[in-house]
C-alpha cells in the first residue's frame, strides 16, 4: 500500500525537522489539555459560573498556580477550559470554511465560463477587505458571542478556500488523463471523487493546518476588542481584554492567557510549514 | 540566569513604585502653571445645547457659564450669571437678574438678549438639554424685560424648573449667528469652537485625544484661590485604559485622573505624593426587570431574584467604595426615606417566593444585559450568576452597545428580561429620580421595566405640580415605599466617585450632581 | 506602453472599481442588520421620544434602505462618508485627521520590516540548518503566531512600566504641539520644520506600536529573502566556483537580493494591505490616535458609519496595493498577462 508509506515517510521527515517537532509538541499539548481539561482543572466550577469574591486577584501560588482574576476565578482553570474552546472554535471555523469554500472552487475550476466568473468575482470581493476589518463590523452588527464571531470569521474565511480549490481544479482539468476519462464517458462527479479532490488534499491540509492557528488568533483578536465571547465563558482573547485593566499590578492575568495563544497558533503554523514542506514542497514560497 | 532577569523586568513592571518619577514636573504656560486632567471619554461634541456626557460636561462648565451653578455636598444652586431670580406665586413666571460685569470672552456682556437667544436655540435644536424644559416652556415665552432682566413664563406650573436650569449655558449669539451655516444655528462651528462667557477659553480642541484650555484673564466673577495662584490653563487629556492612565499619574505626566477601577484604589494610595478623592455619588445602579413580558412579569419571580440576590458581592466588587441602596432614590436626593423591608438576600424568603411563582422549582434561564465594555455591570453580571444558580434559574451574561440596548428596551416584547442600567439624576429634584416609574418614561433607557401602576404614576404627576414642600415630600416617601412593593428592578448600590491626583493639586470640590469623573476645574490650582 | 498590457491594466482596474461598488454594498447591508436603533444614540442618553425622532428625520433614518442607500452612495461620490450618529461630526473629516496617524505608524512598521527581514533571511541562509537557521524559523512563524495585542502589552510592560525607557501610549506628549502639518506625518513634519525635539519625542511614542506591528511583515520578508538566497547558493555557477574554493560573497548577494527582490515587492504590497487591519488591535493597546482605534470605538458604540468608511478606506487601501503589485508582475512579467 502505497499512503502507510508515504506517511511514514512524512513522519520520518517531520521528526527530523526541529521546528516541526516543536510544532507537534505544542500541539498535540493543547489537545491533550482540550480532551482532559475538565478532568484534570483544580477548580471546574469557576468556569461553570461560581465566584469567589474573597479571593480575587491573587498572585500565583501553590494553590492558585496562574493567579486568580477580578471575581476570585483560577486563571490556570480559565486557561485550560480556554484550550478546549479555542481549539473547538478554531477547528469549526476551518472546518466550515472549507466546507462552503471547497466545494465552490472545485464547481467554478471544473465548469469554468460565466459560473466560475461569479464564484471568483464574490471571492474576490471578500478578499478585498483584510478579514479582521470585515469580521469586526460584522460582529458589531450581530451583536458579540462566540458564536457570532464565528459566523462573522467563517464569513470572511471562505474566499481562501475557493481560490486554493479552483486553481487545483483548474490545473488539473487540463492534465491529458482527465480529458482521456471524460472523453470516455467518466461522469464528472466521478472525475472529481477520485482525480481532483486527493490531488487537492496535501495543500489543503496544509492550508488547514495554518489556519486553525490563524482562526484561533482571529477569535481572541475578536475577544480582546471585546467582540468575542461572552462571560463568563472563559475565551483566552476575552480574558486579556480584561486583564489590561489590571496591569501592572496583576500582570499575571494578562500573561498566561496570551501565552497560551501564541504556543496554540505557534504549533498549528509550526506544524502546518512543517507539513508544507513534505506534502507540498513546490508552493514554498510567501 | 535569563530567567531571573526576565522575571525581574515583569516585577519590576508589576510594582509600579519602583518605576521612575523624576523628570517630570508640572506643565507651564509662561509664569502660570497648567493643569493635567485625565479621563477615558472623548468629548466630540462642544456645543453646551447639543450633547452632554461627564467629559462633555465639564469642559462645558468651564468654557461656558450658566444663570445658576451647582456647588459643594449637599449640591446647592448659587446665582451665577442671573443675581438673583423671583418667582410668582402661583409658580408660573421666573424672573432672573443678570450680574452687571459679566463678559464673554470677546468682551460683549452677556445681557438679557444672550439668555433670551441661548434658551430658545436649545429648544429649537431639541438635543442635548431640551428634554428637561421642552414640555414647559416655549421659546416665544422668554422675554428680555430689559438689557439685564429675563423673564421665562412656563406652561404649567413645574416645581423642579429651577433645578435644572443650571445646565443650560448661555451663548454668545453674535459669534453663534456670524457662523451660522444654511440656518444650522451655528451647530457646525460651535462643535469645536466655544461662544461663551466662562472661566476657560479654548485653546485647542481635538476632542479625541486633549483639549487645551486657557484661563481667562480677567474673568468676570474673579478666581477663588486668587489672581497670584490662579492656572495658567487645564489640558484635559485622553487615556482610554486605565493602566496607562494610573502609569502617566504616577510619571507625572498628569496631575489628575478619574475613571480609576476600585481595585487601584490600594495601590494609588501606597504611591508617595498621591491622593485619592473618595465621595459618595449620586448614580444609582439598579438591574431593571422586564415586568410587562416574560418570566420576570411574575412579581413573585422578581422577589425571589431579588432575595437570592448577594448585595454583598456589590461592596466587595467595589472594594468597599459603594454604599447599598435603601429606596429607589441616591441617600442625598432630597425627600429619600430608607424604606423598610427593602430586600437582601435571604434565601429562605427567595425559595419562598420562587414556590409561589410560575416556576416553583426554577429551571429558566433568564438574560443580563450590560452596556459592551463596562466593567463593573459584568463582573456584577456574574455575581448575579452565582446567587441564581441557588434557584436553579442559569443567566446569559450579554454585552451590548447601547444602542441596541436601548433599542431592544424600549418596547416590552424586546426588552431583556434583566438590564443593568446607571441612572445619574441631573438635578436634586425627586422628581428626576420618581419620573422614571412614569408611564411617560416607557420606551426610555430608564423606563425599560416598563413599570406599571397607574396609582404610583398619578402620585408622581401631582407631586411634580405641588408647590407645597412639605406635602410633597410625603408623596414622594410613598412613592417610595409602593414602588420598591413592586419591585420593577434589583435596588442596587450607588458605587462612590474617585479620582487620584498628585498632592499638590488644590481646590478640588466634589459636588455629588455632577457626573460620575466630572470636575468643576474653576476652583483649582496648583501649589508649589 | 503595448495593446496587450493596456488592456490588462484596463481589465484590472475596471474589476477594482466593480469589487469597491461590491464592498459599498457589503458594508452597508451589514450595518443594517444590527438590531440597534441609531437614532436613540444621535438623540442622546436621556432624549424623550420627540428628540428620538427627530434625529431619526435629521438623519434620513426614516427614509426606507434603497433611498438611504441611494444617499449613501451619492455622499461617497462627493467623497462624503456621511455623519457619525454618536458624535452628528463628519466622518470624512475624521478620518482625515485620524488617516495621517495610522500611515505614519504602517510605514515606519514597514520600513522595520524591510531593514530587519531582509538581512535576517540571508543570514539564515547562509547558516541554513544551523541553530541560528532554527531560531529565525521559529522567530518568523511566531511573526504571524503572536497575538499583536498581547505582544504589545508585554513590550509595555517592559519598557514603559518597567524600564521607563519609553511612554506607554498615545503620540506625543500633552504639551507638546505636534508640527504644523505639511505632509500630515508628524515625524516627516517635524524633520521639515526642524523640530529635533519633536521628532525625537514623536520617535519614543511612534516605536514599539510599528516594532508589534512589523512583526508579521518582517516574518514574511525574512521567509522570503531566505528561500532566494537559499537557490542562489545552489545556483549551478556557485558551486562551481565554491569548487575552486572561492565564494564569491558579493556576486551572491545581488543575485540573491536581485531575486528577491519581485517576491519582496510583493509580499510589501500584499502585507501592506493586512497591515492597515492589524493595525486595529495595535492602535486599541497603544491609544495611537488612527483609523484602527477610531474603527473600534465606533463600533462598541454601535456607530456604524465610521466603520463603514474605515471599513472602505482599509478595503481601497488593499486594492490600489495589490494592483500595484499586478501591475508591476504585468509590466515585470508578461506572461501573466493573459490571466
Amino acid at each position: 500500500m502505497i499512503l502507510p508509506r508515504r506517511l511514514r515517510l512524512a513522519i520520518f521527515l517531520l521528526t527530523r525537522s526541529f521546528a516541526s517537532m516543536l510544532g507537534i509538541v505544542l500541539v498535540t499539548v493543547i489537545l491533550g489539555l482540550a480532551l482532559l481539561g475538565p478532568v484534570i482543572v483544580p477548580y471546574p466550577d469557576h468556569v461553570a459560573g461560581g465566584i469567589d469574591l474573597a479571593n480575587k486577584l491573587q498572585s500565583p501560588s501553590a494553590a492558585h498556580w496562574f493567579g486568580t482574576d477580578e471575581v476570585g476565578h483560577d486563571i490556570l482553570t480559565r486557561v485550560i477550559i480556554g484550550a478546549r474552546l479555542s481549539l473547538l472554535v478554531g477547528i469549526g471555523i476551518t472546518l466550515a470554511a472549507a466546507a462552503i469554500g471547497v466545494p465552490l472552487g472545485i464547481l467554478a475550476g471544473l465548469v469554468g465560463g460565466p459560473v466560475r466568473e461569479a464564484i471568483m468575482r464574490l471571492t474576490d470581493l471578500f478578499l478585498s477587505v483584510p478579514g479582521l476589518v470585515l469580521a469586526i463590523a460584522l460582529v458589531a452588527a450581530l451583536g458579540p458571542g462566540i458564536v457570532n464571531a464565528m459566523i462573522a470569521l467563517i464569513l470572511v474565511w471562505w474566499p481562501g478556500y475557493v481560490r486554493l480549490a479552483d486553481s487545483k481544479a483548474l490545473s488539473i482539468r487540463a492534465e491529458p488523463y482527465i480529458e482521456a476519462a471524460r472523453v470516455a464517458g467518466a461522469p464528472t462527479f466521478r472525475i472529481l471523487w477520485r482525480h481532483v479532490l486527493p490531488n487537492s488534499l496535501s495543500p489543503l491540509i496544509v492550508k488547514m493546518s495554518m489556519d486553525v492557528g490563524q482562526a484561533i488568533l482571529a477569535v481572541a483578536s475578536l475577544g480582546f476588542l471585546g467582540l468575542g465571547a461572552k462571560p463568563p465563558t472563559p475565551e483566552w482573547g476575552a480574558m486579556i481584554s480584561i486583564a489590561r485593566g489590571y496591569l501592572p499590578e496583576w500582570w499575571w492575568y494578562a500573561v498566561y492567557p496570551g501565552a497560551f495563544i501564541y504556543a496554540a497558533v505557534l504549533g498549528f503554523n509550526l506544524l502546518g510549514d512543517g507539513l508544507r514542506d513534505i506534502l507540498d514542497p513546490r508552493s514554498h514560497r510567501g | 540566569m535569563p530567567q531571573t532577569t526576565r522575571r525581574a523586568v515583569l516585577l519590576g513592571g508589576a510594582a509600579l513604585a519602583l518605576a521612575p518619577t523624576a523628570g517630570f514636573t508640572f506643565e507651564r504656560d509662561g509664569a502660570k502653571k497648567v493643569m493635567v486632567f485625565s479621563g477615558n471619554q472623548a468629548v466630540p461634541v462642544l456645543d453646551p445645547h447639543m450633547r452632554y456626557d461627564w467629559s462633555t460636561r465639564m469642559i462645558q462648565q468651564s468654557v461656558y457659564d450658566g444663570l445658576l451653578k451647582y456647588v459643594g455636598s449637599p449640591p446647592q444652586i448659587v446665582p451665577w450669571l442671573a443675581e438673583s431670580y423671583d418667582t410668582s406665586p402661583d409658580g408660573l413666571t421666573y424672573t432672573f437678574h443678570l450680574a452687571a460685569n459679566a463678559k464673554f470672552h470677546d468682551g460683549s456682556p452677556v445681557d438679557a438678549e444672550a439668555v433670551r437667544f441661548s434658551f430658545e436655540r436649545a429648544l429649537k435644536m431639541n438635543a442635548g438639554i431640551a428634554w428637561m424644559l421642552k414640555d414647559f416652556l416655549k421659546p416665544e415665552k422668554i422675554v428680555a424685560v430689559d438689557a439685564r432682566t429675563v423673564r421665562f413664563t412656563l406652561e404649567a406650573a413645574f416645581s423642579p424648573f429651577i433645578s435644572y436650569v443650571p445646565w443650560w449655558y448661555i451663548v454668545n449669539p453674535a459669534l453663534v449667528k456670524a457662523n451660522e451655516v444654511d440656518g444650522d444655528l451655528g451647530r457646525k462651528w460651535m462643535t469645536e469652537n466655544g461662544a461663551g462667557s466662562g472661566p476657560f477659553k479654548l485653546r485647542r480642541f481635538d476632542g479625541n485625544a486633549l483639549i487645551h484650555l486657557d484661563t481667562a484673564p480677567g474673568y468676570w466673577k474673579g478666581w477663588p484661590m486668587g489672581e497670584e495662584k490662579r492656572l495658567g490653563g487645564v489640558i484635559y487629556r485622553i487615556i482610554r485604559e486605565s493602566a496607562p492612565r494610573k502609569a502617566a499619574l504616577q510619571r507625572r505626566e498628569v496631575d489628575i485622573i478619574t475613571n480609576i477601577t476600585p481595585d487601584d484604589i490600594g495601590q494609588l494610595e501606597r504611591l508617595p505624593g498621591v491622593k485619592i478623592e473618595n465621595h459618595p455619588g449620586f448614580t444609582t445602579f439598579g438591574i431593571k426587570f422586564n415586568t410587562k413580558e416574560g418570566p420576570t412579569a411574575d412579581v413573585n419571580l422578581r422577589k425571589a431574584i431579588a432575595y437570592a440576590f448577594d448585595y454583598d458581592s456589590l461592596i466587595t466588587i467595589h472594594n468597599g467604595a459603594a454604599t447599598l441602596m435603601t429606596s429607589p432614590f441616591p441617600a442625598s436626593m432630597a425627600g429619600h426615606i430608607d424604606v423598610p423591608n427593602i430586600p437582601r438576600k435571604d434565601l429562605a424568603k427567595a425559595r419562598e417566593y420562587l414556590s409561589r411563582s410560575a416556576y416553583p422549582n426554577g429551571g429558566i434561564e433568564l438574560e443580563y444585559v450590560h452596556v459592551q465594555g463596562l466593567e463593573d455591570p459584568r463582573r456584577i453580571g456574574l455575581a448575579l450568576l452565582d446567587s441564581l444558580r441557588a434557584l436553579n434559574i442559569s443567566v446569559n451574561i450579554v454585552g451590548q452597545p447601547w444602542t441596541t440596548m436601548v433599542s431592544r428596551g424600549s418596547k416590552p416584547d424586546t426588552a431583556p428580561n434583566m438590564t443593568s442600567i446607571y441612572v445619574t439624576p441631573v438635578g436634586t429634584d425627586p422628581d428626576t429620580v420618581a419620573y422614571q416609574y412614569h408611564r411617560e418614561s416607557w420606551g426610555l433607557y430608564y423606563g425599560m421595566s416598563h413599570y406599571d401602576n397607574p396609582e404610583v404614576w398619578q402620585m408622581i404627576s401631582t407631586a411634580r405640580a405641588e408647590t407645597d414642600t412639605a406635602r410633597r415630600m410625603a408623596l414622594y416617601a410613598e412613592i417610595q415605599r409602593r414602588i420598591v412593593d413592586d419591585q420593577p428592578e434589583i435596588f442596587g448600590m450607588v458605587a462612590n466617585r474617585l479620582w487620584s491626583m498628585r498632592d499638590y493639586v488644590k481646590g478640588f470640590a466634589f459636588s455629588p450632581v455632577r457626573f460620575t469623573g466630572e470636575v468643576d476645574l474653576y476652583p483649582m490650582w496648583i501649589e508649589g | 506602453m503595448d495593446r496587450g498590457l493596456t488592456l490588462y491594466l484596463a481589465r484590472r482596474i475596471g474589476l477594482a472599481g466593480l469589487m469597491l461598488f461590491g464592498l459599498i454594498c457589503l458594508t452597508f447591508v451589514i450595518s443594517n442588520v444590527a438590531p440597534s436603533d441609531p437614532a436613540a444614540l444621535a438623540a442622546g442618553p436621556d432624549a424623550g421620544r420627540s428628540q428620538i425622532e427627530q434625529a431619526r428625520r435629521e438623519y434620513g433614518l426614516d427614509k426606507p434602505l434603497p433611498e438611504q442607500f441611494l444617499r449613501y452612495v451619492g455622499d461617497l461620490a462627493q467623497g462624503e462618508f456621511g455623519r457619525s450618529i454618536a458624535t452628528g461630526r463628519s466622518v470624512g473629516t475624521d478620518l482625515l485627521r485620524y488617516l495621517p496617524a495610522t500611515l505614519e505608524l504602517c510605514i515606519l512598521a514597514m520600513l522595520i520590516g524591510v531593514l530587519v527581514g531582509v538581512p535576517l533571511g540571508v543570514l539564515s541562509a547562509v547558516l541554513k540548518d544551523g541553530p541560528i537557521d532554527h531560531v529565525t524559523r521559529i522567530f518568523a512563524v511566531s511573526g504571524i503566531a503572536m497575538p499583536p495585542f498581547w505582544f504589545g502589552l508585554l513590550l509595555q510592560l517592559a519598557f514603559a512600566t518597567g524600564l521607563g525607557w519609553l511612554p506607554t501610549s498615545g503620540r506625543l506628549s500633552v504639551m507638546t504641539l505636534p508640527p504644523d502639518p505639511i505632509t500630515g506625518l508628524m515625524l516627516v513634519d517635524a524633520v521639515l520644520r526642524g523640530q529635533w525635539d519633536v521628532f525625537r519625542e514623536g520617535l519614543s511614542y511612534i516605536i514599539l506600536p510599528a516594532i508589534v506591528l512589523s512583526f508579521p511583515c518582517l516574518a514574511s520578508i525574512l521567509r522570503v529573502n531566505r528561500g532566494e538566497m537559499v537557490e542562489t547558493l545552489r545556483a549551478d555557477y556557485i558551486t562551481a566556483a565554491r569548487a575552486h574554493g572561492v565564494t564569491p560573497w558579493r556576486m551572491i548577494c545581488v543575485h540573491a537580493l536581485r531575486n528577491a527582490m519581485l517576491p519582496t515587492l510583493a509580499i510589501i504590497g500584499l502585507r501592506w494591505g493586512w497591515m492597515m487591519s492589524s493595525t486595529v488591535l495595535v492602535e486599541t493597546v497603544f491609544d495611537w490616535p488612527g483609523i484602527g482605534l477610531y474603527a473600534v470605538s465606533s463600533a462598541i458604540a454601535g456607530d456604524f458609519k465610521p466603520v463603514m468608511g474605515v471599513t472602505l478606506i482599509v478595503g481601497l487601501n488593499f486594492m490600489i496595493a495589490s494592483l500595484i503589485v499586478d501591475l508591476l508582475y504585468g509590466v515585470l512579467d508578461p506572461r501573466l498577462r493573459e490571466g
